[in-house]
Order: C-alpha cells, then sequence, then structure tokens
C-alpha cells in the first residue's frame, strides 16, 4: 500500500450514470482508484461491472458523471484517450493479434525506431524486453501468441499496458481460464505492479482471489456501487451479503440425499464430466418429468456441461447414462438420435437460419415423419405446413403465416420457434441455455409454461439461466455450478435466490491439488 | 482457445416495416423490385430489342429452341454449381471437371472399346469421385473452398492433359455418341431434353426432399445446422458430389457435341456458370441461389450471345460481354441481398 497519500487520487469516478433503452444500468457510481492500489469490483451478473468498465475505456459514452485523472476532470470519448491517460483495459478476450509474437504484440501501434529509413528492429524491441524481464515472462518472447497459453497471453496483454506507461490496469477475470498455479504467478505480477505505483482494478466472481489481492473492494449491485469497503472490514460472507443484499442466514448446501432420488429412476445420470478446466467432475441426475435448473455464473461452465450432453464437444472423462443405458455422442446427430434436444444460448446465430421460413426452421431437426414414404425420401408439403402450424398455435407463436421469414418475428417468438423444433415429436431430454435472455415478460410467463408443459408430458427438462429469480420461478430442482464444478443441490424450501447466488460463489479451488 | 467466426446470413429486421416510411424509403424500394426483378427486366428489354433490331432472324421459333439447345450445357453445370454454393460452398473445379470427363468418355469409348452406356456411367463416377475429393478437402481437412477447388482444378488440367497428350481424340469416335447430343426428341433437341429432366430433378432435391432441406439449413447457418442435429459435413460433400456429377455430365454432352474429346474445351464454362448463378440469385428470390434462377440467369446469357451473333459482333463484344455480366450479376446478387428487407 502507498505509504505517502498524493492528495488527489490517481482515477476519481464520480455520479456516473447510465442507461440502456430506459433500464437502468449505471447510477451515481463514485469511485475512487489510488496509485499502487488493488482495487477489487464485484457483483452479480448484470449488476453493472462490464458497462462501468466500458464507460472508463471509453467504449460507452455516459448518460451523466465525470472521471477525473490527477484532480483534473477528463474526457474518455474512445479508448484511444483512456490509453493516452495511462488507462488501460484488459479484457477477458484479450485483442492480441494471433499471429504475432509477443514482442510484436506489445509494441503493436507504437512508433518503431527506425535507422535509413528502415525498422531498427533491436532497438524498437528493447522496450518489450525490459518489461518481459520486469514481469520475468520466461517463454521465448519470438513465439507466436496463438503458441501460447492462456495465461501467458495474459502476461503479454499485461506487458502490452507497460510498454505504454500503464498507470492503471483494468482486469476482467483475468483468472477465468487459468489453473490454480498460473493464478498464482499471476497475483504475484499484481502485487508487484502494485508496488511499482500501478493501479489496478481487478474485476472478477473470485471472490476468495479478491479477498486475498485487494487494498479495497467496491460491491456494485442493480447498477449501483453499495459499499468500498477495505482491507480489514473484508470477509467472505460479508461480501457475498453485500452482492446479494439481503441477510442471508448461511445454510448449509442442502444436497438432497441420493436415496430421495432413487425412486423415480432419472432419465439422465451424468458423473464425473470433465473437459479442460472449464468442467471438473460434474455428476448429476436428471429425472423424468422435471425441469432442472442449471445454476451459476456466467463462465462457472453451464454451457459447456450442455454442449458435452448434447454432443457439441467431447468428453474427455465422465459417463452419460441415458435411460440406463450408457451413451455417447461423437455428434450432435447422435446425440438428437437418442432423443436429447438443445435450444442454444444464442438464437440468431447458433439457432436460427434467420432468411428461411418459420416453417422451415420448426421442422429443420425432424425431416423423416414428412415423407410421402418412410422409404422414399420426398417431403409431402402439406404435411410439413401442418405440423409448423399445428405448433404454432399450440405454442401461441405470433406470425402471420408459417410462411413468413423467421428474422421477422420478435425475440420471443424466435425463441419458441427454436423450442418448437424439438416439440416434433417425444424427446428423452430438452437442454434450454439462457431460455428467456432478451424476451419480453409475456413471452417469459408463457415460454416458462411451455416448458412446465413439456416436463409435465414426461421430457426431463435442463434449464440453463444466469437469471436466479427465473431459476427459482421455473425449476423443481437447481444444480448449482461455479468454476467448473457442482457446487450444491437446491430443492423445495431450500430452493431460494439468496441459496443459489451463495452456492454461485462458493469456492471450491484450495482442494484441487497443485499438481502441474 | 479457439476463435469462432458466426457467419450471419439474412439481414435482422428493420423493424419500422411500412409505418413510418423515412426519406430513403422511395429508393430503398426501388432498389429491392429493381434486385428482384431486374433480371427478368433485362432478358425482356433484350428479347424486345433484338427483335426490333433483327426482326427476321430473332424472334422465330427456330431461334427460341436454338437459345435452350445452346443454353442446356450451361445450365447443367451451373445447375450443379449451385448446389454447392446453396450449401455455402464455392466449387472452381467444374470447368476443368467436364473438359476431362469429355476427354476420358471419348477415350473409354475409342482407346477401350466401352460400350457409349458404360463409359458415360463410369465418366459420372469420376465426376462423383473429384466432387468427393472436393468436399472431404473442404470438411475434413477444412481448406477454404475456393483454393481447394482450384487446386484440384489445376491437378485436373494436368491430368487431362496427360491423358490425351496435347491432342484431341477425333479418330474412330462411333456415330452413336454424336448423335446423343445431335438428336432430338418431339421436335425438341435431346440436350434441352437432358437439361429439362436434370434440372427438375435438382429442383426437387433441394426443395421437396429431408436433403435438400438440410442443405439450405447448412448453407443458411451452418452452426444451427449443426446443433439441430444435422450431419453438417456430410451434407456438405453431398453437395459437392452433386456438383461433380452434373459437370461431368456436361463435360461428356460437349464431348459428342463435338464429336471429340479436346482437353480444355469446357474450361470455358466455369465462368458462365458463375455468371448464371449469380444472376440467378438476384432474380425473384432476394439474393438466395435456386435452381428456376439459375435457368434464367443461363437464357439471360445466352440471349446476350445469341443476340450479338445475330449481329455479327467480334468476338472482343463477346468476352465484354461475359465478364460485365459477370461482375453486374454478382452486383445485383449482393444487393437484393442487401435490401431484401425494404
Amino acid at each position: 500500500m502507498p505509504s505517502a497519500e498524493p492528495l488527489a487520487p490517481l482515477v476519481r469516478v464520480s455520479g456516473l450514470a447510465k442507461q440502456f433503452a430506459g433500464a437502468r444500468a449505471l447510477e451515481a457510481i463514485d469511485l475512487e482508484l489510488r496509485t499502487g492500489e488493488v482495487h477489487g469490483l464485484v457483483g452479480a451478473n448484470g449488476a453493472g461491472k462490464s458497462t462501468l468498465i466500458r464507460c472508463m475505456a471509453g467504449l460507452v459514452t455516459p448518460d451523466s458523471g465525470t472521471i477525473e485523472v490527477d484532480g483534473r476532470e477528463v474526457i474518455i470519448s474512445a479508448p484511444r484517450d483512456a490509453t493516452e491517460l495511462g488507462l488501460t483495459f484488459i479484457h477477458q478476450e484479450l485483442n492480441l493479434v494471433p499471429h504475432f509474437d509477443s514482442v510484436a504484440n506489445m509494441l503493436l501501434g507504437r512508433p518503431k525506431s527506425t535507422r535509413l529509413g528502415l525498422i531498427d528492429w533491436r532497438r524498437t524491441r528493447r522496450p518489450a524486453q525490459v518489461v518481459a524481464e520486469r514481469l520475468g515472462i520466461e517463454f521465448p518472447l519470438d513465439r507466436r501468441v496463438d503458441e501460447l497459453s492462456v495465461a501467458q497471453r495474459w502476461m503479454v496483454s499485461i506487458g502490452r499496458a507497460l510498454v505504454g506507461n500503464a498507470r492503471m490496469i483494468a482486469m476482467d477475470e483475468p483468472t477465468a481460464s487459468l489453473s490454480d498455479t498460473e493464478s498464482r504467478r499471476l497475483f504475484e505480477v499484481v502485487r508487484d505492479l502494485a508496488r511499482s505505483r500501478v493501479a489496478v482494478l481487478y474485476v472478477s466472481h473470485r471472490l476468495d482471489e479478491v479477498l486475498e489481492l485487494s487494498d479495497s473492494i467496491s460491491v456494485l449491485r442493480d447498477g449501483r456501487l453499495t459499499r468500498r469497503l477495505t482491507r480489514g472490514e473484508l470477509n467472505k460472507p460479508g461480501l457475498v451479503r453485500e452482492i446479494v443484499g439481503s441477510d442471508l442466514a448461511p445454510q448449509e448446501q442442502s444436497t438432497m440425499s441420493p436415496a430421495a432420488s432413487g425412486q423415480v429412476r432419472p432419465v439422465l445420470e451424468v458423473r464425473g464430466l470433465r473437459r479442460g478446466v472449464v468442467v471438473d467432475d460434474v455428476s448429476f441426475n436428471l429425472r423424468r418429468g422435471e425441469v432442472l435448473g442449471l445454476g451459476g455464473l456466467v463462465g462457472s461452465g453451464r454451457t459447456e456441461v450442455a454442449r458435452l450432453l448434447c454432443g457439441a464437444d467431447r468428453l474427455e472423462a465422465g459417463a452419460i447414462r441415458l435411460d440406463d443405458v450408457r451413451v455417447s455422442f461423437s455428434t450432435v446427430a447422435d446425440a438428437v438420435g437418442h432423443g436429447i434436444g438443445l435450444v442454444p444460448e444464442e438464437r440468431r446465430s447458433q439457432g436460427l437460419v434467420l432468411n428461411r421460413s418459420v416453417a422451415f426452421n420448426i421442422n429443420l431437426a425432424d425431416q423423416r415423419p414428412l415423407r410421402y414414404l418412410p422409404w422414399l425420401p420426398l417431403l409431402h408439403a402439406g404435411r410439413a405446413r401442418a405440423r409448423a402450424v399445428e405448433l404454432t398455435e399450440r405454442l401461441g407463436i405470433k406470425t402471420s403465416n408459417v410462411d413468413q421469414p423467421v428474422s421477422a418475428l420478435s425475440g420471443g417468438n424466435q425463441q419458441k420457434v427454436l423450442i418448437a423444433r424439438w416439440l416434433t415429436r417425444t424427446r428423452k431430454v430438452l437442454i434450454l441455455d439462457e431460455p428467456t435472455r432478451g424476451v419480453d415478460i409475456g413471452a417469459r410467463a408463457e415460454i416458462h409454461r411451455i416448458i412446465r408443459d413439456l416436463a409435465h408430458s414426461g421430457t426431463g427438462v435442463i434449464a440453463i439461466s444466469s437469471d436466479v429469480e427465473e431459476l427459482v420461478a421455473l425449476c423443481d430442482r437447481v444444480v448449482v455450478m461455479a468454476e467448473g464444478r457442482v457446487t450444491g443441490e437446491l430443492e423445495g424450501a431450500h430452493l431460494t435466490e439468496e441459496a443459489v447466488i451463495a452456492l454461485s460463489y462458493a469456492h471450491r479451488r484450495t482442494d484441487r491439488s497443485v499438481a502441474t | 482457445m479457439s476463435i469462432g467466426v458466426v457467419k450471419h446470413n439474412g439481414e435482422p429486421s428493420t423493424g419500422g416495416g411500412t409505418g413510418a416510411r423515412a426519406p430513403g424509403y422511395r429508393w430503398r424500394r426501388v432498389l429491392h423490385l429493381l434486385s428482384r426483378y431486374g433480371t427478368l427486366a433485362g432478358l425482356a428489354i433484350m428479347v424486345v430489342v433484338f427483335s426490333i433490331a433483327a426482326p427476321g432472324s430473332f424472334p422465330t421459333t427456330g431461334n427460341a429452341i436454338n437459345i435452350l439447345n445452346q443454353s442446356a450445357l450451361t445450365a447443367l453445370i451451373a445447375g450443379g454449381l449451385t448446389m454447392a454454393l446453396v450449401v455455402g460452398e464455392f466449387d472452381l473445379s467444374i470447368g476443368y471437371a467436364a473438359s476431362l470427363a469429355g476427354v476420358l468418355v471419348t477415350g473409354l469409348i475409342v482407346r477401350q472399346g466401352l460400350p457409349i452406356w458404360l463409359a458415360i456411367l463410369m465418366v459420372l463416377g469420376v465426376g462423383a469421385v473429384i466432387g468427393a475429393v472436393n468436399g472431404a478437402l473442404v470438411t475434413k481437412a477444412r481448406v477454404n473452398a475456393v483454393i481447394a477447388t482450384l487446386g484440384i482444378g489445376t491437378i485436373l488440367i494436368g491430368i487431362s492433359f496427360g491423358y490425351t497428350s496435347g491432342t484431341p481424340i477425333t479418330e474412330g469416335v462411333p456415330a452413336a455418341f454424336p448423335r446423343l447430343s445431335l438428336g432430338e426428341l418431339l421436335g425438341l433437341p435431346n440436350p434441352i431434353w437432358i437439361m429439362a429432366g436434370v434440372l427438375a430433378l435438382l429442383w426437387v432435391v433441394l426443395n421437396r426432399t429431408d436433403l435438400g432441406q438440410r442443405i439450405q439449413a447448412v448453407g443458411g447457418n451452418p452452426e444451427a445446422a449443426r446443433l439441430a442435429g444435422i450431419p453438417v459435413d456430410r451434407v456438405k460433400i453431398i453437395a459437392f458430389v452433386t456438383t461433380g456429377v452434373c459437370a461431368a455430365l456436361t463435360g461428356i454432352l460437349l464431348a459428342s457435341l463435338l464429336g471429340s474429346g479436346t482437353a480444355s474445351a469446357a474450361d470455358s464454362y466455369l465462368l458462365d456458370a458463375f455468371a448464371a448463378v449469380f444472376l440467378g440469385s438476384a432474380t425473384l428470390r432476394n439474393g438466395e441461389f435456386h435452381i428456376l434462377g439459375t435457368l434464367i440467369g443461363v437464357i439471360i446469357i445466352n440471349t446476350g450471345f445469341n443476340g450479338l451473333s445475330i449481329f455479327g459482333a467480334d468476338t472482343f463484344y463477346q468476352y465484354v460481354f461475359k465478364g460485365g455480366i459477370l461482375v453486374l450479376a454478382v452486383a445485383l446478387s449482393t444487393v437484393a441481398r442487401r435490401y431484401s428487407q425494404a
């Protein structure tokens, strides 16, 4: 921590506010960052963390409020303004040029030293080498960035910030895809940066590491800064309380006893699923006729589990049993053949064929019953249309007719089209990833009704959602994940919004061996 | 970390509809109509102008049949190419595949003494293999389709020249072979019947079979198709095979027409086919590739050629016309896609 506090903080944000389409994203945010300070920024999904960062980085223009650097008010209207002020932002995607080497990436956009009109590479590379030494980078600097590990790419990104004489570095979820050892290494670098009088704004869902690293922590909830905590008044239950916004009794995980679920044979049994660091030993059961929620923060591995279950990605370890038979899918087509369907997260890019009709999109997954004769691959146009009409009516899809392009429909109706696609015949399991994202309230209630009806008819439904309220309202049971692992299972009276959030932040990193 | 690229087809809905008419609305509407019906209007204008300018020779039944007959081979190869484009890929090997097919079929008949029907079947098989190799390169080895098919096409040129040693196979072609394309049925030349049959078949496959729906889905949004359980790679390979078989058929008929097998005889069909398919995509259907459009595109091009030759225009003009129409076709197709929601 800095010994002699300068008069003005390095960065001061006051009264920052931002609305998106009438919805409040940020309100009256005051934030101070001092030289050499590690400042943690935490909050649930949608609390406004990324909007705040984007305002400071010049990617979003705030509606009101000011930003001061060294006590002087500044206007950051483009990313370049921020960089010139010494404020750098490392986003999760890292924004490196994959086929450039580390040095070239660190020096990107900087003037090159020249001699006789030609680039003098030795002199140009020097600043990058100095920074690499300072960061203790051990991998060869001339290796292409796309051949580096994620942790190494983070080092390159930090190096790039330092080459540009950064005074503040904001890091968004830096450890999301790092191993324990790699994370430890990154923490050291963060501390070194603070010691060399660089301020670090550390954004993370991982409360343990935020607590370990930060000199002070700001908590965002629903677009407001609820509290600024300094070292000493920091502990994890207190932090979770601030994030959730209510005093939840720290009830123990109400994991179901296996005997209770043994009465109904599960339609789907998942054991020890593993893929990289994003899905790590995930097990759960899905009973016939239930809506099982899959909760957790963005990046906790929920979507990746769904992709494993529907054959979009390959398992590294673990077993999937469907109706008591062990199955393994090498393609989505395999999984579909076994009666598993996925309504993907991004409906426009992953779900719909936008330039085609509603009927085309509904009938896509199951054409066989539409043939004139079972052995003749000739489709009965009337039958195809009739099936689409029947499903649009059943699900209340609002469209003037089923031949209309699906791109003309509203988000909620597009989502229903995707659900309809899997209702053309009875499925054993339907997985819905963020089933009501970007959908209005009315359509949302209807989609919930459709999902419950589907479960009543005997299908096992898995619903993935970042919306805790939705999980509690929709699901019979919720499995919560954090950092690729299942942290608990909630049912009945134990299934509350607070409990889901608390389990989302449950930290299991410590019991992982550091053998790498 | 892999960097996924999501291809977006179809424009987002512009929302407002007809309610609020922005200043640019009328202009957009004009562009929209032009992009859907512009090609048909162009064809109509050409017919009217040529009819007025050459009343004795252009607007006759004989000349109409002539135009269709000249269109037949281009329509076959362009119909096949339509399949590759609908599935969202590209095939630059078709002209060379057709040339090789012509050389092989004459060679098999003349040198190996095979019966004509067997030679044709075998060469169609070769076309399928060429398509399968293209498809496998694109889907399994993930080679960009332009590069893969250009490379394969170049190899095919080599094979054609190697097989003929550079000299056309002309001696000893049985009379029955040219009759294939010179014969007539019910007053119409055989190639017109073959074109009609093959295009009808392609239309049915694309619009009325599960396979066709899958091909269209893969072309429209490959990721959505995959997540809907469609075997994307297999569908793409099938589309390439169809393209290859159609190219081979074109080459066979051309060899029959010429009565000889000449390396590089069908090479120029590549550009004609692309021009026709893109013209067709700008016809009636908002920039989407479709069989009927392709047929119209072929007829437009051949009507143009026909008019030019009636007026005795230099070869020079034919190239200008061909190149101009290719560029115009792609531009129209792009405009059609952009203003599809007007």
